[in-house]
């Protein structure tokens, strides 16, 4: 495994993914004293992504769950197979096992329903487990996720505490729509994503289109910082910036006057009214 | 870094942890026992590192990730400074002396010169949000406004988070027996599926009148800061100005942003800072929208001075009405948190007996106090 920090971030650019010294440093700490990471930012800045690239660097698998309103333990940890356990009963109706025996059998691993958490603690070899989203589900959600956090174990009623096999490498991200509890924080590293620099930007463009011209691809992030500086509903992340830089492609815009412009926002705009500002500020956008 | 023996670095980073508790960071000797770890993991050595890896264990969001980067920039560049000889400590007793004789600083945040009183306002402990809370919002200094927007913000999130947990419909209920058996006749009887009963769902709806006359100029942007705050919690807020004339508000405040909703409203709304005539306003109310707006899951909330204008008698008797068609008439005044204040304005007065509730709405604190009337409903 790895030594230092700097390690990562060659490792972590092969693999297509641009992180910074202070992610990387994270990220080593993260693995290291296998602590849960929760990120925080802005949609669009590459949460998700890391994720997903953090389990291509440990070359092994990503589960992840995504987390909504209303997301109940039934849904991420565990369920019983009720219409199994039921023709269970019905085979064994006839058998000699005792009540007991019979009990014992139908509330036993096999009619057990993994969902991602269990399945996340019961693997062979440690997976990367991401919780996605985390700031959209419940509190009680979260607070069950406590226990699982920080003993790496799971309580349930009919079968007792399931311990972790191995641990997984848990990344929780957040857009921060809510505050999340303390004791949540308390568990994990954190580590707030901002927007990238302009250097970074750019280099992320190249990575994912290196086709792309570099002037051309300096104006755009040029203007992508400058629409964010705008305070609108929806600033454009960097999901946004490689989907304008692909539509360009595709368009075959090659100068960013204010026609390619216009005609090339729907891809960092999500709302009429972001768009509206944008394009009564043109000129101060285009620099 | 210059450490090179293990004790007088433990020593020098346990006088940093304090420092960072004594500026409300979140450190305990969990947090503590993780930054030696992360330490012995090589980051020891290098000045950024140490800092990114410390950052992530001390810090829960990105305000407290910027008053951690400046903790960490004063005490170690004082650090290395101190061996320079550069460094003076104004409070001696804070000095210890470790074993091998190098001095070690323990209780750095003691010490309090006036660059750092700023400091210390910026990063905002708990005892500065305390005072906050009970700042009066017409007493608010020029420095403090933004800190106690920002606070006012955080706390009227959670609270109107709260209710709408509160009054979001529930999970499923128990297994309904009778359908659960209609439903499973084609497996045999066998109850493959279960339905479940329903929770009724309460619908809970908040009115607001906003007094935005002359007299409640300085409440009024407060007032309306917690307005935007409710509406963009709660589903069910309908929110109204009045002066001289009513004015429904509700769909300017869907703007995510407070500064675009007040550009709109100040548009739209031309009885800004005029005259009050409660009684008249609220009989348009009574007029036009209670009839729509009003049933018994409302709860309605007056949020003025009181300092009527207008006839006493037609206060009376629109609020008379509105009690009628409400669940819960609140009025909250912002007078009402003024020492010796007393309700004997004609107005106020005849209103009194008619309120269900009649509280104080001059700090964040009187504001939160809402949050008991409101689930009680």
């Amino acid at each position: 495994m790895f030594n230092h920090p700097s390690e990562l971030i060659p490792r972590l650019d092969e693999l297509g993914y641009v992180v910074d010294q202070e992610l990387a440093t994270v990220l080593y700490l993260m693995l290291k004293l296998e602590k849960p990471l929760l990120l925080e930012g802005n949609p669009g800045v590459g949460k998700t992504e890391a994720a997903y690239i953090l389990a291509s660097l440990l070359k092994t698998d990503l589960i992840r769950l995504q987390c909504y309103e209303g997301l109940d333990v039934h849904s991420a940890v565990y369920e019983w197979n009720y219409q199994k356990q039921l023709l269970a009963i019905k085979i064994q109706e006839q058998s000699d096992l005792s009540a007991a025996q019979k009990e014992d059998l139908i509330f036993s691993d096999d009619y057990l329903l993994k969902r991602p958490l269990l399945q996340a603690i019961t693997s062979d070899r440690p997976k990367v487990l991401l919780i996605d989203e985390i700031d959209r589900a419940d509190e009680e959600f979260e607070a069950f996720l406590l226990e699982l956090l920080s003993a790496f174990q799971i309580s349930i009623p009919e079968m007792g505490t399931i311990k972790a096999t191995s641990k997984p490498f848990v990344i929780l991200t957040s857009n921060r729509t809510r505050e999340l509890s303390d004791a949540l924080k308390r568990r994990c590293l954190y580590f707030w994503v901002p927007y990238p620099s302009m250097e970074k930007e750019l280099k992320i463009i190249h990575k994912h289109l290196p086709e792309i011209e570099t002037q051309l691809a300096r104006e755009m992030v040029g203007i992508i910082h400058r629409i964010r500086a705008l305070k609108l509903d929806k600033s454009p992340g960097i999901a946004e910036t490689i989907d304008w830089a692909k539509g360009i492609l595709a368009l075959g815009i090659t100068k960013l006057d204010k026609e390619g412009f216009e005609q090339s926002l729907s891809c960092i705009l999500k709302s009429t009214n972001d768009v509206e500002l944008v394009k009564g500020q043109i000129d101060r956008v285009l620099g | 870094m210059h450490y090179t023996d293990h004790s007088s670095f433990t020593a020098a980073f346990l006088g940093f942890a304090q420092l960072c508790r004594a500026r409300k960071l979140n450190v305990g000797i969990h947090e503590n026992q993780e930054a030696m770890l992360a330490a012995v993991q090589g980051l020891w050595g290098d000045f950024e590192l140490f800092r990114y890896g410390l950052k992530s264990i001390f810090c829960t969001s990105s305000d407290e990730g910027v008053a951690f980067d400046k903790l960490y920039d004063k005490y170690w560049s004082e650090k290395m400074g101190s061996i320079k000889g550069k460094t003076t400590f104004k409070n001696q007793s804070n000095l210890i002396k470790d074993s091998k004789g190098s001095l070690v600083m323990v209780g750095i945040g003691n010490e309090e010169d006036d660059n750092e009183e700023t400091d210390a306002r910026n990063t905002a402990g708990a005892n500065t949000k305390e005072t906050l809370r009970k700042t009066d919002f017409a007493k608010v200094e020029q420095i403090d406004s933004q800190l106690l927007e920002d606070l006012a913000e955080q706390l009227w999130r959670q609270m109107s988070l709260r209710l709408k947990r509160k009054y979001k419909k529930g999970q499923k209920g128990n297994i309904h027996i009778q359908s659960t058996i209609r439903r499973n006749i084609s497996n045999g009887g066998t109850m493959l599926n279960l339905i479940r009963k329903d929770k009724k769902q309460q619908k809970y709806k908040l009115i607001i009148l906003l007094d935005v006359s002359g007299s409640m100029d300085k409440y009024s942007f407060y007032l309306l800061k917690f307005i935007h705050t409710l509406r963009a919690n709660f589903d069910h807020v309908e929110a109204f100005v009045f002066s001289t004339r009513l004015i429904q508000i509700t769909e300017f405040l869907n703007r995510k942003n407070l500064r675009e909703s007040l550009a709109l409203l100040s548009y739209h709304a031309h009885n800004w800072s005029s005259g009050t005539k409660i009684g008249e306003c609220l009989k348009t109310f009574n007029d036009q929208f209670a009839k729509r707006l009003l049933n018994g899951k409302t709860l309605t909330i007056v949020l003025s001075d009181g300092l009527d204008t207008g006839e006493p008698e037609d206060l009376k008797r629109e609020l008379d009405k509105i009690k009628l068609r409400t669940k819960k008439l609140v009025w909250l005044n912002p007078l009402k948190g003024m020492t010796g204040y007393q309700p004997i304005q004609r107005g106020m007065k005849t209103a009194l007996p008619v309120l269900h509730h009649f509280g104080a709405a001059h700090n964040i604190e009187s504001l939160l106090a809402l949050e008991n009337i409101l689930s009680d409903a």
